[in-house]
This record gives C-alpha cells, structure tokens and sequence, in this order.
C-alpha cells in the first residue's frame, strides 16, 4: 500500500530531519569483491558502517544487498565455492581472516532474515539457547534476560503468559520480534537485517521498524529493504548498489533528495528496478 | 479458441452430462478398486493373527501363562516343557545393544553426510550405504560366522572380559569365555543391519530443514554441533525417530543372520559374549522338524514377537506424542 506512492510524491517527506555528526567507523570495507564460483557478484565495495547508525541498503533485485550482509558475518562460508577478497574490517578486526573464530564473530554481529526463523523449541527457550552459548547463569538470571531480550524485541507484553508455548505459535510479525529479540539477547555490536519486513503486514512492519530505530541507540545498524520509505524512515546512511556495485553511498536525506548519480536517482523515483 | 466453444456449444448439454456420466463410473470403479486394496491390508492382517492364535492355541491351552517366564525349552521331554523366556530375553538383549551401537553411528553417519561431507565423498559414503542395505541377510550371517565371530572372540572379546574382570555388575555382564557365537556378536551384526534404514531416513530429514534455520542458528553463533544438536535433531525428531523405529523392528525380527551366529541356547546367562537365541533364530532352527505341542508352541512364539513388536511401536508412538507436548505444540 505504501509502495503506490513512490513514484508521485517525493519520498522526501518521510525523512527524518536530523543531521546527525559523523560517526566512529565499526564496520570498514576496502575494495571488497565477492565471488560466487565464477560469478563476480560483488565488484570493489568501499564503505563505512558508522557506530551506532542504521545504514540501509537499497537497488534493485540481484544487485548484491544481501550477499553483501552475509559478507559481514561470514554466513557464505557456509557454502563451497564462495569467496570475498579485500579488506574488511570490524573495528579492529578482519573479518575475512580464515583463522578467525566465526563463532564469536556472529555472537559480535547478528543477523535478523527475510523470513521468521524461531527455532523448533519454545519461546523462552529461542532467546535463552542463544546466552546459554555463551554464557553459565542460574536460572532466575536468565529469566531477567529472556525477559530483557523479548522486551527489547518489543514482544514481553504479548508473550509474557506464554512462554512455554512453541516459538512457532506466533504470528509472522511475532515470529520476526522474536528473532530480532534472540540477535539481541546475545548483545552483538553491529544487527543486519535482511529485509526484514517483506514478510509481515503493515502493522507488524510498523512495529519492527520502530524497534529498528530503538535498536539504533546500542546498536550498529545495516539493513537491506525493498521499500524505500522504510530506508527512507529508519535509516542514517543509504547505500545504492546496481549490478554488483555501490554507486552511491551518502546521508539517507541527501540521498532521496539530491542524489549525484543520474541511476540513484532512477531508481528512488521508480524509473526502474 | 473461437472455434473450439462453436463446437462446445454446438453439442448441447445433453451430450455433455452423457460424457460426464462416462468419467463418473470412472471415478466410482477406481474408488473402489483403491479401497479394496486399502481393505485387503486389514483382511491380511486379521487372516495373519487368527491363524497364528489358531496354530498356537493347543500350547496356550498346556502351559498358560507361565509360558512366558519358563526358561526351561525341552521339546523332547515327555510331555515337553516349553518356555518363552530365553527367547524372549535374546530378542529384547540383542535389540536394545544393536540400537544402542546402530543409533549413534547412524545419525553421525548422517550428520556427516549432511552437515560436514566435502562434496565429493558425499556420494560414494551415500551409495555404501544403500549397498549395505542391500546385502542378502545370510550374506550377514555367513561373514558373521567366519569372519567376524573368531576376529571378535580372538581380540575383542577377551579384551573386554580382561578389563571388567571383578567390576560389580559390568564384569558379569562381560563374562568370559570368549565365544564365537555369542549375543553381542549377533547385536553387532544387527546393528550394522539395521544401520542404513537409520542414516538414510535421517539424511533424507536432515535434508528438509530450510537452510535459513541453520544459518539463524550458525547467525546467533553455534557451532555445527550446536546446530545439529538444538535445531537439525529437534526440526526432524519424529523423521528419526520413525527411522529408529523401523529400524527396531528389524531388529526384532531379523532371522537368518542371527540363527547363524547366536548359538541357539535357550539358557539365559548374565554374559552378554554367551550364546543365546531369539524368537525368529529359535522358530527358524527347529520349526522344520517338529511337530503337536512343539510345533504349536514355536507358533506361540512367533504371535509373541507379533505382539511384542506392536507394543514397540505403540510405546514409539506414545513417545511422539509426549515429544510433541513438550515442544509446546
């Protein structure tokens, strides 16, 4: 529903107005490439994730967003015959080191998917499996954390008298709440979001947007979106990518107001893609 | 297309109910073909107890219920003295030890397959597996006989008698003397029987849990045991469990490779390297010769591995349900 109005009203109207200061970089990427076998998926990204910002990834579809969010923590490594090469960073970190712990690496950056994923277990259990990975507490402690995390995922109120039921008995919008309440019972310091909401209704996606933007105040943001009022309304930094490129990187305001590339501009005015 | 609805229209609707009528006594034969067959199961089955109930009923009516826990099998005696529990005891021991090893292998088998194969091993350790699947039962039972049964009482078997040698509980369990037909030996040749059933149904569930799950689980930070042990297992326990089941129930049954290699002694010792016998090993050995009380007797053992068989996978059944409860659905 939101969608019909891109193309005659400027987006502009969504953006937040604030100018915030340039952040401290957390995640650093330098001339990073990524294969998919032969395929040249991603072709020499250079970008700055800035602490404590949301930064929104948008384009068209194919053009790489996502396979850029699993560059970040690893999650390609799961499968044979995918490679990055360049540099990245995560502060003082290389991620792209082999001998790196991916363990701790995904416990440092979560990932919340396109699709719900609770786990088959009940709920309390989804957040709790999570801290017990890493973490020895008693029992009354872990309580305090479930209920933390699912606070912080928006979701206590809802579930409170039920948290012995299947994670799988919520709604879509509850399933997704919950996940993004289990990413961050773990305390990570940068939470990707591959779009998050292309599954929900409205009114679950208000509500996870909302929670994105809370999110922000702890945490380092990257989201990839199909929608863009949602990178327009939750994001700081908007990242156009095309083809496998990033063509343009800059303030989500300047972005959807001046854009410098003539294909940006294209595509935020639903020219094509 | 124009032309095509000219003709429709052109053939009335008279002509049109009539070729509908043709596909209806279509429908009406093939539905009752297809429940005739789904009835010739029941009535197979029904056919199957009677006749065993019929067959076994002049043993019922001699020795009771005190059939069951007579360890005493003299069908030369006059009258003879029948009784089920050495068999009994066999089928349930060399079961329980065959899941207990064929269990964990088979699932790693899978996981491995599944979760850590490099590609290309993949399909070689795959087709092993389905060829030990299928692999003639007397097949087994040969090499267990001369190959496996000296190699075991040869080195494994006096190893283990040796390290339990005075140990409460365990050393009778492994007591000697080391034997080439022996209990353990016929659960080891069971367990890598019952082996494929169990890694190629838990391959085939692993499969289906979506590759999103796993990477949320491999996202919050677990490691591959972590994501096969909170999420793979738990997403397709009741895949495995059926897997486990049928599993079990070959094991209960299996014939010819365990009267090979289990000595057919109806006495029950604490030993688990002594030779013993199961219901099907027993049935097997003596069932061609004999005859009146024995005969019906050997019948009355075999509705007794029917029934006990039913009781496994009513309990399997039972387990599912609770499984279900706890994970809150």
């Amino acid at each position: 529903m939101t969608d019909l109005s891109i193309s005659t009203t400027s987006p502009s109207a969504a953006i937040p107005q604030k100018s915030l200061p340039e952040a401290a970089p957390k995640v650093t990427a330098r001339s990073l490439n990524f294969y998919y076998g032969e395929h040249h998926a991603l072709k020499d990204i250079n970008l700055t994730l800035g602490t404590n910002r949301v930064t929104a990834f948008i384009g068209p579809s194919g053009c790489g967003k996502s396979t850029l969010l699993r560059i970040f923590n690893r999650m390609y490594d799961l499968y044979p015959g995918q490679r990055a090469t360049g540099q990245l960073m995560l502060d003082q970190t290389n991620i792209l080191d082999p001998k790196l712990d991916l363990n701790l690496l995904r416990a440092r950056i979560g990932m919340v998917f396109q699709k719900p994923t609770p786990f088959p277990m009940t709920i309390y259990e989804n957040i709790a499996f999570g801290i017990r990975l890493y973490e020895k507490i008693s029992k009354s402690e872990m309580d305090g954390r479930v209920e933390k995390a699912l606070r912080g995922g928006a979701l206590w109120n809802e579930v409170k008298d039920k948290l012995n039921a299947s994670g799988l008995s919520l709604s879509g919008g509850q399933q997704q709440r919950l996940c993004i309440a289990r990413t961050v019972a773990v305390r990570p310091e940068v939470i990707l979001f591959d779009e998050p909401c292309s599954a929900l209704d409205p009114i679950s996606t208000a509500k996870v947007e909302e929670l994105i933007q809370e999110l922000s105040e702890d945490y380092t943001i990257a989201i990839v979106t199909h929608n863009m009022q949602q990178a327009a309304r939750v994001s700081d930094k908007t990242a156009f990518m095309y083809l496998g490129e990033l063509i343009e990187f800059d303030d989500t305001s300047k972005i959807f107001t001046s854009p410098s590339d003539r294909r940006t501009q294209d595509y935020i005015t639903g020219r094509f893609g | 297309m124009a032309v095509q609805s000219d003709v429709l229209a052109a053939a009335g609707p008279y002509d049109r109910a009539k070729a509908l009528s043709a596909f209806k006594l279509g429908d009406i034969t093939f539905y009752w073909i297809t429940r005739a067959c789904a009835i010739s199961v029941l009535l197979i089955l029904g056919g199957i107890i009677l006749s065993l109930i019929a067959g076994a009923w002049p043993a019922i009516k001699e020795y009771g219920l005190p059939f069951l826990w007579t360890q005493r099998w003299a069908p030369s005696a006059d009258p003879p003295v029948l009784g089920a529990l050495g068999p009994v005891y066999g089928t349930l021991i060399t079961s329980v030890i065959a899941m207990m090893i064929a269990i964990p292998v088979g699932i790693g088998i899978a996981v491995f397959l599944t979760e850590l194969c490099p590609q290309w091993l993949r399909r070689p350790i795959g087709i092993a597996i389905e060829l030990l699947a299928g692999i003639p039962s007397i097949i087994y039972g040969m090499w267990g006989f001369f190959v496996l049964g000296p190699f075991l009482a040869n080195t494994f078997q006096p190893f283990m008698i040796r390290l339990f040698d005075g140990v409460p509980v365990l050393g009778a369990v492994f007591a000697g003397p080391p034997s080439y037909l022996s209990l353990f030996n016929a659960s080891l040749i069971l367990a890598i029987m019952v082996l494929p059933f169990i890694t190629a149904i838990s391959v085939d569930v692993f499969k289906t849990v979506p590759p999103v799950l796993k990477e949320a689980a491999y996202g919050v930070g677990c490691t591959t045991w972590e994501v096969v042990r909170n999420v793979v297992i738990p997403y397709t326990r009741v895949g495995v469990i059926g897997g486990i089941m049928l599993a079990l129930g070959r094991a209960l049954g299996e014939t010819m490779a365990v009267t090979f290699i289990i000595g057919n002694s109806f006495r029950i010792s604490s030993s688990i390297f002594a030779p013993g016998t199961t219901i099907s090993a027993a049935i097997a050995s003596e069932f061609a010769e004999s005859d009146g009380l024995h005969q019906s007797g050997l019948i009355l053992l075999g509705l007794l591995l029917f029934v006990l068989t039913f009781i496994v996978l009513a309990c399997a059944r039972l387990m599912l349900m609770r499984l279900e409860k706890k994970a809150g659905n």
